[in-house]
């Protein structure tokens, strides 16, 4: 019974996060238009057209871009490009490039 | 900030469609019109962005003299041999193809700021509401004596888009075995900081396995250069006594070149050389200097937009404009490419108009595998482009940050290229 009921929950609770319903804090104030614009930052390097030396991250998962952003700010993963970059991001100027990259197609 | 959206425009723009007519270029609709000259770094990459961004909102227009766009960027590499030369090449069909950009193969040959029409080398002239110039740099053929037009096949800049690499690049290739490869440097500001001394490190590449013995000096108009103990430290490591590096305070100043005996006099010593890469002062494209929207040699812009101090309705982006602390570098035409984008497309369009931001990195290749980087983000202070942060190679990193950081500059490639013409 237990068992069903946390399953329940589980199901209920990733339902509720996929709807949006409860926020993901590290997306907050996500804006499309300015995460669009803050693209073309990233888009001097990242692009589908190649994977190498630099990673494709177009349609990645938004929690994914926006955590690798904060540890890159963070200077917990190494490559001064993207310290830099991620250095001089905002919590929503995080959010809204997380949410577009995840909006192109892989 | 306005939040009137760009797609109400959509719709009356897809019912446009566009003309190609002499001798007006007429672009047959009522949308606002951007023109575009120059399809390098800077002009490509705005061209893209606005016509894609705006998804057919704006009427844009490339003004571009060759069919084909061969990158400096990485022509130092072809130089070396570590990339062939159709590799640099890029053709401007997708612009047209994927995002409606009217491109014209043409000279822009003057302005009119007051009637806003630009005249082609054609004679037909195209009208804009906005217009954006990226023309590059025009060498200043006249700032060292004896050089000169003719010179170049002599003793070649291989510094603008082109072939006149090829030309160095056999040269080199032919040189006597023992001989002398002379470079002269440009002096401050010019295209490309780092450009010069990654050359030089692609000659010794080549000359350590085909022509050891040979020796390169080179011969600068400054006293220091960008990334200097990275590459000091390089050509010592990969290269040892091969190359010697004369700086201004002790060879005294450049007093003229003799292509015909292949001679560079200083106030120290006159140099000969079996090849010479002679690399003469920069100024903006000339087609910046006939808009009237330069002081001096270059093109003073508002930081916040890219917009010309002299005219509002004319932007200069990359190597013509004064952006202050940001190197004149493919990177940086491309990054303030994309502020002038998004302030142009929120004046004619009434999209939103984001704060200015400005990124740059510039890689260089010293040896096989041994890539070195700097960079900086920047933001638009009241006068001038400020940085934010930067960042340097370290002499120290290891051997294989060093693989990693060459590795990281052909994704840079692949993504630059990618987001000026696919
Ligand atoms: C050897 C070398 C290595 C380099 N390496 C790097 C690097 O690794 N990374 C980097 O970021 N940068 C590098 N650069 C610098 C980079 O190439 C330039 O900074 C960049 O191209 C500037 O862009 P731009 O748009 O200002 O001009 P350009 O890219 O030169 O584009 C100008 C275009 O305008 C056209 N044009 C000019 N006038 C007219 C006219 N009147 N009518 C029609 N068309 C016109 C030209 O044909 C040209 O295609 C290097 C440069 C050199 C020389």
């Amino acid at each position: 019974m237990v068992k069903i009921v946390f399953k329940f929950f589980i199901i209920i609770s990733c339902y509720l996060i996929f709807r949006g319903l409860v926020a993901e804090p590290l997306l907050d104030g996500a804006d499309f238009d300015y995460g669009e614009y803050l693209s073309g930052q990233c888009l001097t390097c990242h692009q589908n057209s190649s994977d190498e030396g630099i990673p494709a991250i177009n349609g990645a998962e938004a929690i994914y871009i926006a955590k690798k952003l904060i540890l890159y700010k963070n200077k917990e993963l190494e490559n001064e490009v993207m310290q830099l970059v991620a250095g001089a991001l905002d919590q929503e100027q995080i959010a809204s490039l997380a949410i577009y990259f995840n909006s192109l197609e892989k | 900030m306005n939040n009137l959206s760009r797609r109400s425009f959509v719709s009356f723009a897809l019912a446009s469609t566009s003309l190609l007519a002499m001798p007006a270029i007429s672009t047959g609709s009522a949308r606002p019109k951007v023109v575009v000259v120059g399809g390098g770094a800077g002009g490509a990459t705005a061209a893209r962005y606005i016509a894609k961004d705006s998804k057919g909102a704006i009427d844009v227009t490339l003004i571009e003299a060759s069919k084909h766009y061969y990158t400096c960027f990485y022509s130092n590499l072809y130089l070396g041999g570590f990339r062939d030369y159709d590799s640099i090449g890029h053709s401007y069909d997708n612009l047209s193809a994927n995002h409606g950009v009217n491109v014209v193969h043409d000279w822009a040959i003057s302005v009119d700021p007051s009637a806003r029409k630009v005249r082609l080398g054609s004679g037909a002239t195209v009208s804009y509401d906005r217009l954006v110039l990226s023309p590059g740099i025009d060498i200043k053929y006249d700032s060292i004596d004896g050089y000169s037009v003719e010179a170049q096949t002599k003793m070649p800049h291989a510094w603008k888009s082109g072939t006149q690499v090829k030309v160095l690049r056999d040269q080199v290739l032919n040189m006597p075995k023992g001989g002398t490869f002379a470079m002269v440097p440009p002096p401050n500001p010019y295209r490309c900081p780092p450009g010069p001394y990654e050359r030089i490190s692609m000659v010794a590449h080549i000359l350590k396995e085909k022509n050891p013995t040979a020796k390169i000096v080179v011969i600068d108009p400054k006293n220091k250069f960008s990334k200097q103990g990275l590459f000091m430290a390089g050509w010592e490591k990969h290269y040892p006594g091969m190359v010697e590096w004369i700086d201004n305070d002790t060879h005294g100043g450049i007093k003229n070149v003799n292509p015909e005996t292949m001679e560079i006099e200083t106030d120290l010593d006159t140099f000969k050389a079996d090849v010479a890469c002679v690399v003469p002062a920069q100024r903006a494209g000339a087609i910046a200097m006939n808009a009237g929207v330069t002081d001096g040699d270059w093109s003073p812009i508002v930081p916040a937009s890219m917009q010309t101090k002299a005219d509002g309705n004319i932007y200069v982006l990359g190597d013509a404009s004064v952006a202050s602390a940001m190197p004149k570098s493919g990177f940086s035409a491309n990054s303030q490419a994309k502020v002038a984008a998004n302030h142009i497309r929120g004046e004619l369009t009434d999209s939103r108009v984001f704060p200015a931001k400005f990124s740059n990195t510039c890689w260089s290749l010293v040896a096989t595998n041994d890539g070195i980087k700097v960079g900086a983000n920047y933001k638009a202070g009241e006068e001038k482009i400020e940085v934010v942060d930067k960042f340097v190679s370290k002499t120290d990193e290891g051997n294989a940050k060093r693989k990693k950081t060459y590795e990281e500059s052909i994704g840079w490639y692949n993504g630059i290229t990618t987001d000026m013409f696919s």
